[in-house]
């Protein structure tokens, strides 16, 4: 095709988009929200594939203590503890320490909580050697007498496993649902502009237009469309994350996924999937438009 | 040009618009087609526009034959057409000057050669002066002129004109049948269907008269009467 009628091409599509700009708005509007929701699952579920994989390689657990146990018996607990084969370490937490910590991070929840009022257990944090020998080494620990429980890291594991699985399931189909709302907006909008402008279409066909330098227009108005609602929703998820991430890191110590690390995957996946919903939305239009013609 | 062998068509609603239609027309001819209210004259054109198709016979225009021609065909096809409409459909948004060059854009002409071709049709024409009035600043006559530059632009083989006197006062329709004869005399072949019988006796050229869907007489092999 001659650069001319490219550059009229793209011209006549960008009118389009103005001209109708109050559909155009709501189309951006419904695919921007569409690939925030989607943006933000995929980052979430990223986020727990990372913590996933801290959990699993760390080399430590907790052992809680049964709670009738005195400070002293419990250093004896930490004695056999440490007699272990495998166990590289072990590090008392009694429970005063403990709740002093909870204090200073959450305050005042946690008043009046010493003593005997103190829910907590005492706890060993404990290190391994060998890492391939760890369920042999905790099956041990679990023997000792005063010994409540251990938390097991593949617990955690399977909670963190879980809670993504959920996200995910709920996102995508909250996903689907809005990438099909999303369609069906982008289709009507386009078709509206088809309609505004029969008498073009018309006298375009008389004349002999091929068939697309028709469909051209609509189809770069969908896709302008399609792009400006990425550039929207990458901006908007770029801040949310950030706010969200940072007041996180304040209460958990956990450590996200630095948003620009991502950007360049996410930028490129949004553009695609903006373009993508565009020329559908613009295709499904088209066809709607001719049927009726021909009808 | 235009050759028609035992052409038949009826709408999807049983309606026979035409029956058995054979004609032959030369390429530089002049033809009105004359017929009463539902007579198969705008079907007979969209026949040839291939903006329907037969249902049975064959179509021959400038050496394609319209039952094979694939779908991707047809714009070139309608290159070779200018077509001229009762309503003029104008753009209201354009002025002359880009209603015209609208024509030439969508075919993707270069702009070099729009900015030359235009003013000299719309100068043939005798538009010049309006090239930058927009189509509801000018009467029936001067947009009809304006609808006729559209259709010459890109240099047709063949004029298709239906009733492209219906919506203007009868010395603007003289004026416009003046022009499409000068367009005939440069060799563009000219199909045009009226009511205007005055327009007809006026300008003495092939007269084709099609009656419920039946061509009933060709004045190049008989003398046509006029009975009304
Ligand atoms: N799209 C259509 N569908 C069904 N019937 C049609 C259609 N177009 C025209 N007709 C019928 O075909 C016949 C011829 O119509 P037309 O060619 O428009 O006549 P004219 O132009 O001579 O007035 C008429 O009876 C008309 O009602
Ligand atoms: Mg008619």
């Amino acid at each position: 095709m001659k650069v001319s009628s490219l550059k009229y091409l793209l011209k006549e599509g960008f009118k389009n988009l103005f001209n109708n700009r109050l559909m155009s708005f709501a189309s951006i509007g419904v695919l921007t929200s569409c690939l925030i929701l989607t943006g933000a699952a995929l980052l979430f579920s990223l986020n727990i594939s990372s913590a996933l994989k801290s959990v699993e390689d760390k080399n430590s657990f907790t052992v809680y203590l049964n709670d009738d146990l005195s400070n002293l018996e419990s250093v004896r607990v930490g004695e056999k503890i440490k007699n272990v084969n495998n166990v590289e370490s072990c590090s008392f937490y009694s429970k005063d320490e403990a709740i002093e910590q909870w204090k200073d991070k959450l305050g005042v929840l946690f008043d009046g909580l010493q003593g005997n009022e103190n829910p907590l257990p005492n706890v060993f944090h404990v290190t391994l050697t060998d890492l391939s020998r760890y369920s042999e080494t905790i099956a041990k620990i679990q023997t000792i007498e005063g010994v409540h429980s251990i938390s097991d890291r593949s617990e955690t594991a399977e909670k963190l496993t879980q809670l993504n699985n959920l996200v995910t399931s709920m996102g995508f189909w909250i996903v689907v649902i809005l990438g099909c709302i999303s369609l069906f907006i982008i289709s009507n909008t386009i078709s509206v502009t088809m309609h505004s402008r029969k008498l073009e279409i018309s006298i375009m066909k008389s004349v002999g237009a091929t068939d697309s330098f028709v469909k051209i227009p609509f189809m770069v108005e969908g896709v302008m469309i399609g792009i400006i609602s990425a550039i929207t929703s990458i901006l908007l998820l770029s801040l949310v994350y950030k706010t969200l991430t940072l007041s996180i890191e304040q209460v958990i110590p956990l450590s996200t996924i630095p948003f620009l690390s991502l950007l360049g995957n996410i930028t490129l996946g949004f553009i695609l999937a903006g373009i993508t919903f565009g020329l559908l939305g613009g295709s499904i239009s088209i066809r709607k438009y001719l049927k009726k013609k021909q009808g | 040009m235009v050759e028609f062998k035992n052409v038949c068509k009826a709408y999807e609603n049983g309606t026979l618009a035409l029956k058995n239609v054979n004609l032959n027309i030369d390429k530089g001819e002049f033809v009105f087609i004359v017929g009463s209210s539902g007579a198969g004259k705008s079907t007979f054109l969209k026949l040839i526009m291939r903006e329907e198709t037969p249902t049975s016979g064959e179509i021959i225009i400038n050496g394609r034959r319209l039952t094979e021609l694939k779908h991707k065909e047809v714009p070139y096809l309608r290159r070779d057409m200018g077509i001229v409409f009762q309503d003029f459909r104008l753009i209201p948004k354009m002025n002359v000057f880009d209603n015209v060059a609208f024509a030439m854009r969508v075919v993707g002409a270069n702009q070099r050669y729009i900015k030359k071709r235009v003013p000299y049709v719309l100068e043939l024409l005798g538009l010049k002066e309006k090239a930058f009035c927009f189509p509801n600043e000018l009467s029936g006559g001067e947009q009809q002129r304006v609808g006729l530059a559209r259709a010459l632009v890109n240099n047709p083989k063949i004029i298709i004109a239906d009733e492209p006197t219906g919506n203007v006062d009868p010395r603007m329709s003289f004026e416009i049948v003046s022009l499409l004869e000068k367009i005939n005399q440069r060799g563009t072949t000219i199909l045009m269907v009226t009511h205007e019988l005055f327009l007809v006796k006026k300008f003495p050229k092939r007269l084709i008269q099609i009656n419920k869907g039946e061509i009933i007489h060709d004045s190049k092999f008989e003398e046509v009467h006029y009975e009304s």
